[in-house]
């Protein structure tokens, strides 16, 4: 493992555990609803518009129609990393911003599970045979993820209760978000989902979790200026040009899915119209899940996993330049800047 | 186990450690480097070879840090009548350490037939100090008073004058050994030191006329530390003395204006997870086994270098009329050692083919010792001295 992957896992760790303090459960009794109806709507409408139109792509190119629905699933997945940044340098906050950060922690674990949905759907198009396994795998992973938050979260409050000075905070929180990315990745869960876990189990039991988090927000901008500028130096430009048409449809269908979904999820939980209209923009950064769909799919099928991986790869690469603008773009319409 | 996994063992682990060996009165220094000594390589293995490759960049980082932190003690509004004290308490106690320890391995290298050029240069990595685990018995147990700030400066500028005396020590060496005195070397320890001052200045003074650009907090945090990596990173590509150029940046910042404070203040809110990993890391690479390497000379060392300390400063105290309290507790301070003088070691090995490899298993015996017991005797020192309230 190089040094830039140590940062960015890292990194990724510390952003799920502060996204988890949006998650208190005062305040999710009011917004539950609309955070659950918004994103399995924005994160399905994103995997089905954008498998429809591969499998509509893949027929007229006559090739075998299965990677779709995994490219699809990959289109579900957001990148937390970039919306946060730019939610914190303009300082947004407001209605949309708050259903935004909990919207984007969340959803990664509906692609999760639509990735193991559309890997055994297509190993059952290309096989002949729906392996109910892969999907109890993906269910008992986001399971066993939370588990796992859970125990480090109650480590944690424990150890907590030993410090003699404010510095330590610091020492322990750190450690702790170290030890959930390193045992997720030793034990093959999603880091993300653990840290997140990790975040609301501390967010809701700890009586004073906003010193905490606190704490944390003052020394975290060091890493996410290292690790974006990590990103941008691994940034392979030169992958753009092989976006192709195909790349090209993948991006314009993931981001009308997510409009749609949002839309609907707010109309249907009654979010409000500012949601509903501006809350889509916040959801265009891809970037991890998302690749970590593309390898695995790789791994899966030898001969079509090459055209999914390039695709996401090189989308992700749009997506990362385009995506801090588009959040921007958003939460200034919502007049939340 | 991958890298990440370790790091956070590193931080929980050492957390809980030092909890634990409060409970018979241990400091967190000398609790970390237990915890350290457990997880490393000779016992449990619970650090990565990732995490080892990268301590050197993590330690130089640390050293950084703790040197641009003492560079705050030097306010030249405050300390007039200081520097006279300063001066000479950090240089008897650190001629002393060379002087009595040369002579003592010198009359042992005769009697056992060896040559005795080593003795020499044994002598000026004994003067040198460790000002990390120093500066943490300090913080831990919020020590304040006279001594501590005599202490805080006389580690700050001691590496100067080990240096020095490395420089000499091993042009001597080499001239015993090979009948040639290369002035060059000594002229290369004094560029050394004087080039790490000036490297160190001009950084301090750009970087405080550039700090007007800082708007919030966050960004103070980052220039900050961007600065003491960079101002590392320039010393260690010119090869002139980290410690020496960190500690003048942090001197020239807090003298060009009040409000630069902030600097020292905002890496104190961050550093404790750092310095907790540091020990940790030192902990995991110290080796027990080499104590038996030890020997008489080894011995010799510890005991000559310990009575040097202790009453170079007691006569520097005297010549400078600091108060009693200062001349009678600073020199038990000064017992840490550490990475400094297993520098002059790694010199050393690398100049003297012969007996290189002995004068460096020596200073890195005794460093086991004097990293482990030393924080202990300056914590000892301090409460001694009145400047420690509560050990709690």
């Amino acid at each position: 493992m190089g040094t830039s992957d140590f940062v960015s896992n890292f990194v990724l760790g510390v952003i799920a555990f502060a996204l988890g303090s949006n998650f208190k459960i005062g305040s999710m009794k009011k917004a539950g609803k609309p955070v659950l109806w918004i994103s399995i709507l924005e994160a399905g409408f994103a995997w089905l518009l954008v498998t429809l139109v591969m499998i509509v792509y893949f027929l007229a190119k006559q090739m075998p129609i299965h990677p779709a629905l995994v490219l699809g699933a990959a289109a579900a997945a957001t990148a937390p990393a970039a919306t946060v940044m730019v939610i914190r340098e303009y300082r947004a906050s407001g209605p949309v911003t708050e259903m935004l950060m909990r919207v984007v922690a969340i959803d990664d674990a509906w692609c999760l599970v639509f990735s193991a949905l559309a890997i055994a759907a297509a190993n059952a198009l290309s096989a002949g045979v729906f392996s109910i396994g892969v999907l109890m795998e993906a269910f008992l992973e986001i399971f066993a993820a939370l588990m796992l938050g859970g125990m480090l979260a109650v480590l944690l409050y424990f150890l907590l209760r030993f410090i003699v000075n404010r510095e330590e905070i610091l020492v322990i929180i750190v450690g702790v978000i170290f030890l959930a990315v390193g045992l997720s990745m030793r034990l093959g869960l999603s880091p993300l989902l653990t840290n997140i876990a990790l975040g609301i189990i501390v967010a809701n039991i700890a009586k004073n979790s906003e010193l905490y988090f606190e704490t944390l927000r003052q020394i975290d901008m060091v890493f996410f200026l290292a690790f974006f500028v990590l990103v941008g130096a691994n940034l392979e430009v030169s992958i753009i040009p092989r976006i192709g048409f195909m790349g090209l449809l993948y991006m314009a269908f993931r981001v009308i899915g997510k409009f749609i979904g949002v839309k609907l999820g707010a109309l249907i939980s009654k979010a409000g119209s500012n949601v509903g209209n501006y809350l889509g923009w916040g959801l265009v950064p891809q970037a991890g899940v998302a690749l970590g769909v593309a390898l695995s799919a790789k791994a899966l099928y030898p001969r079509f996993g090459e055209i999914i991986f390039t695709t996401i790869t090189a989308t992700t690469v749009l997506y990362e330049l385009i995506g801090p603008l588009a959040a921007k773009y958003g939460l200034k319409k919502a007049g939340e800047i | 186990m991958n890298s990440l996994l370790s790091a956070g063992l590193i931080l929980i682990l050492g957390f809980v450690g030092a909890r634990l060996l409060k409970l018979v009165r241990l400091p967190n220094v000398t609790a970390f480097l237990i915890v350290g000594m457990l997880i490393g390589p000779h016992m449990l293995n619970l650090v990565t070879p990732e995490i080892f490759t990268a301590s050197e960049f993590f330690s130089n980082l640390v050293l950084g840090i703790i040197a641009f932190s003492l560079g705050e003690n030097f306010r030249f509004d405050k300390m007039r009548q200081g520097v006279k004290q300063v001066m000479w308490i950090s240089i008897i106690a650190a001629l002393g350490a060379w002087i009595l320890v040369s002579t003592a391995l010198i009359i042992y290298f005769i009697t056992i037939d060896m040559p005795i050029y080593p003795a020499i240069v044994l002598g000026a990595a004994a003067s040198a100090t460790a000002p990390a685990a120093t500066v943490l018995v300090i913080r831990e147990y919020r020590a304040s008073g006279m001594l501590t700030e005599l202490l805080l400066k006389v580690v700050a500028i001691d590496d100067a004058w080990c240096l020095i005396f490395a420089a000499m020590a091993i042009a001597v060496g080499n001239a015993m050994r090979a009948d040639v005195f290369q002035m060059s070397i000594v002229f290369a320890g004094l560029g050394e030191i004087f080039g790490a001052l000036l490297v160190g200045g001009i950084l301090g003074y750009i970087s405080s006329k550039l700090s007007r650009f800082i708007r919030t907090r966050e960004e103070l945090l980052i220039y900050t530390l961007g600065l003491v990596l960079f101002n590392v990173g320039i010393s260690i590509a010119l090869e002139v003395s980290v410690l020496l150029s960190s500690m003048m940046m942090g001197l020239v910042m807090v003298n060009m204006a009040r409000e630069n404070y902030k600097f020292f203040e905002v890496l104190r809110s961050v550093d404790t997870p750092l310095f907790l990993a540091f020990f940790i890391i030192s902990g995991a690479h110290l080796d027990f086994s080499i104590l038996y390497k030890m020997g008489i000379a080894g011995v010799l060392y510890v005991v000559f270098r310990t009575i040097g300390k202790v009453y170079g400063a007691k006569l520097g105290a005297k010549l400078s009329d600091a108060p009693k309290a200062a001349g009678d507790w600073l020199g038990l301070s000064l017992t840490p050692q550490a990475g400094v003088a297993l520098g002059i070691g790694l010199v050393a090995k690398t100049t003297f083919p012969d007996l290189g490899n002995y004068i460096f298993t020596i200073i890195a015996a005794t460093s086991v010792v004097f990293e482990l017991v030393g924080p202990l005797l300056t914590k000892y020192s301090l409460t001694k001295a009145g400047e420690i309230v509560s050990t709690e």
